[in-house]
């Protein structure tokens, strides 16, 4: 099965009876599957484990699916406060249909966008509807998709690409990752409509080798496709044909930038190159490629089936749509929460995540992956977009949330993400490669209780000069965690300096 | 043509022509580590950066990577600019402390130590001088068409040598990679009939004897390889001379010829 998000409650077991709601059970225990097995077979609900019921579900594909009535002593799913704010666009059938069936995913209405789109719609009919969605990149840079189809569309060329960006590697983030195990289809779906529009016939998913699960739902789901015609040549009796390759990362962070994941494609050491030429001109062996996030893909479909207008009513200015995070760290209610775009972060921190683990009080939440930065709780109102984000020194990033409670040291989180793209730096340009590594030798020195005033200004200078001069985003960004912790706080540094003689 | 300007000159360009490529044509002083004419630009070294005030996209970047169009214009040495280049040159100075080519740059600049940690080397091929700038590994591979050598490792891991530090036969010992190097880190020497490869893990590569004075001369398989490569082949008389040989031989050749040849007139 797919994942409904509600990591703290897992395991979860969802039970239909016939002409009954859709029952969730949680904090399934092996032991508890007999008893659970016996109840249903006589009609009833294990009441004790009930987490909450489904009437009605929209799958947002034309038709309103309806479980059935009665369990009115269990709570309705609405009423259940971690879901309340949520909002499921990209997470609409995760969890609720078995991802290894395409019949199920047609059965909500998957594949319908798709034959709208080759049957109904010309290639730039398709791409109007995406701009006028007003849908935005969600691997994190949040460039207008509507405009990067655009620019590989108008390309003339015999051959163009189109890749699925799955090299997710953000610590403590697993959007996309569940976004592949419980909804395949659903990122084909998009592919396929992104590949008519642009005018390309193969399609590349380029999936990190750490996902097994993700990769083998994938192969099934193309597989699957395959057998019912919906890839291949002639696809549901239309001139368009389009096949669908998986390609396996090899570990290493950066190929998500997508000048590295198409050297790593080719075969090449995975190092980006200096933009222009974009991958629209000159992409995937040489040829216009266009290169999206899994949960880009993922909203495509959507869009299609009810319109670039309804979708863009969803979420803040210039910021339509929804945004799945991974809510984790020392917050209560650990999952992938989808709200609407500019949700202030309070919302997701405390009603949806219920605040700190046993009570605890809440100093920052670090969003953006390991490139973002630390936002103090006083800040919590800000909404969670693109802009806002970045105007309070972090990034959206892919939409990892890590919360942190007031016992975490700050200067160590901020060193632990250094730390991490120190790791993960390609080391193909100066201030990335030599850079990080001596800003990890700051925070090391500090942490220690050796560090002074003026290490603390090479620091912030340091950190100045990688984010201007670095080649690619990830040195662009990496400075971020130790920027947003020195601007909001200070005082933890200063705290572990060496004492003026 | 399309015109430029740089530092408030005005230049004649091709379009799309890089800005470093005509600062380098015009003599605008602009510093750059990995950028040679020869091959495709790279953008790792980053000390070309300039500022844009009057193009698509005004801000630094890097003038490799720039393309000139019609009225775009650049200036090479802002403060900003200059304050971001000592920064590079000080990380440049820790990361290859024996390279006279930083320390003179870097003196240029106005900076005499740096203020992070030197890198500590022991046993280094490459004598504590590589800046990992990439242009032997790409002359290597992009115009010798040998790839014998290659990043090894990540980050600030990241070496350059042979596959898994062993010999390796594809080299052909040309030595394009030393032209290149900007800190003049890379050293080979011959030996009698050998050349070895000091900085690739010891590769030794054969040399060919002169066919007129016995010396032995360059490595054998980069002589196969250029007359291979040469269209129309090199007369079978000179094929096989080192330069001094060649050189006498093609004199007595002219004269000889000259001679030959009925006067008229």
């Amino acid at each position: 099965m797919g994942c409904i998000g509600y990591c703290r409650e897992e395991p979860l077991v969802n039970i239909h009876l016939p002409e009954k709601p859709l029952v969730v059970l949680h904090r399934v225990t092996e032991k508890d599957a007999e008893g659970i097995i016996q109840t249903v077979a006589a009609g009833e609900i294990p009441r004790e484990r009930a987490l909450c019921r489904i009437d009605n579900w929209d799958p947002l594909a034309g038709e309103i699916l309806h479980f059935g009535n009665g369990f009115e002593d269990i709570p309705a799913y609405a009423e259940i406060p971690y879901f309340a704010p949520q909002k499921k666009v990209v997470l609409r059938n995760a969890g609720l249909i078995n991802p290894e069936d395409i019949d199920e995913y047609i059965a909500v209405g998957g594949y319908r966008a798709l034959y709208r789109a080759i049957t109904e719609m010309s290639p730039d009919e398709v791409v109007g509807e995406v701009t006028a969605s007003g849908l935005r990149g969600r691997g994190g840079a949040g460039f207008p998709t509507g405009l990067k189809w655009g620019f590989t569309q108008k390309e003339k060329s015999p051959r163009k690409y189109i890749i699925c960006n799955a090299d997710e590697g953000d610590p403590g983030a697993y959007m996309n990752r569940n976004e592949m195990e419980s909804d395949p289809h659903m990122i084909l779906e998009g592919m396929l409509i992104g590949a008519y529009a642009i005018g390309a016939r193969e399609g590349i998913i380029y999936v990190r080798a750490e996902y097994p699960l993700a990769i083998q739902r994938l192969a099934k789901a193309i597989r699957q496709a395959q057998t019912y015609g919906l890839l291949g040549e002639n696809i549901l009796g239309t001139d368009f044909s389009f096949t669908l390759t998986i390609a396996e990362g090899a570990g290493a962070f950066v190929c998500g930038e997508e000048t590295a994941l198409i050297a790593s494609i080719e075969g090449e050491t995975g190092r980006p190159r200096p933009r222009p030429p974009f991958p629209a001109q000159k992409g995937l062996w040489g040829m216009p490629t266009n290169i999206n996030n899994v949960e880009t893909w993922s909203n495509i479909p959507v869009i299609i089936n009810r319109g670039g207008d309804w979708f863009s009513k969803i979420g803040g200015e210039r910021n339509s749509g929804t945004k799945v995070f991974s809510l984790v760290g020392d917050v209560d209610r650990v999952g992938l929460v989808e709200v609407p775009l500019s949700t202030p972060i309070r919302t997701v921190v405390y009603d949806i995540g219920n605040g700190g683990i046993e009570g605890k009080a809440i100093k920052a939440v670090q969003t953006g992956g390991p490139s973002g930065g630390c936002i103090p709780a006083s800040l919590f109102d800000t909404p969670m977009d693109y802009e806002h984000l970045t105007a309070v020194g972090s990034i959206m990033g892919s939409g990892g949330v890590v919360v942190m409670n007031d016992e975490t040291s700050m200067v160590d989180t901020a060193r632990f993400f250094i730390g991490f793209t120190n790791e993960e730096s390609c080391g193909k340009c100066v201030p990335c490669r030599e850079g990080l590594k001596h800003m990890l030798m700051i925070l090391d020195k500090t942490l220690a209780g050796k560090a002074t005033e003026s290490d603390m200004q090479t620091l912030e200078e340091l950190s100045n000069v990688i984010k201007m001069t670095s080649l690619c985003g990830l040195g662009q960004t990496a400075p971020n965690p130790v920027l947003s912790t020195l601007r909001y706080f200070r005082n933890e540094y200063d705290l572990l300096l060496k004492k003026a003689q | 043509m399309i015109q430029i300007t740089i530092n408030g000159n005005s230049y004649s360009a091709e379009s799309g022509e890089t800005v470093l490529s005509i600062a380098r044509r015009e003599g605008v002083d602009i510093p750059a580590f990995c950028y040679d004419e020869a091959l495709a630009p790279y953008g790792a070294c980053r000390m070309c950066l300039v500022a844009v005030t009057n193009g698509a996209k005004e801000g630094i970047t890097t003038a490799c990577t720039l393309k000139a169009v019609d009225g775009l214009a650049v200036v090479t040495d802002t403060p900003e600019i200059i304050r971001l280049r000592k920064v590079l040159l000080e990380l440049y100075l820790a990361q290859a402390p024996k390279s006279e080519t930083i320390k003179a740059l870097a003196a240029k600049y106005g900076i005499k130590k740096t203020r992070f940690t030197r890198k500590v080397y022991s046993d280094d091929p490459l004598k504590g001088r590589c800046i990992l700038c990439g242009l032997c590994v790409r002359v290597c591979r992009d115009i010798m068409g040998a790839g014998a050598i290659s990043y090894i490792g990540r980050g600030q891991f990241t070496e350059i040598n042979t596959p898994f530090y062993e010999e390796n036969e594809v080299c052909m010992g040309c030595g394009a990679c030393a032209q290149v190097c900007p800190t003049q880190a890379i050293t080979y020497e011959d030996v009698e009939k050998t050349r070895v490869m000091t900085s690739w893990s010891k590769t030794r590569v054969l040399l060919k004897q002169c066919t007129g004075c016995g010396r032995y001369y360059a490595p054998e398989a980069f002589i196969s390889y250029t007359n291979k490569k040469l269209n129309p082949a090199v007369d079978e008389t000179l094929r096989y001379l080192c330069p001094d040989c060649r050189r006498k031989e093609m004199t007595r050749k002219a004269i000889f010829l000259s001679m030959e040849e009925p006067v008229t007139g």
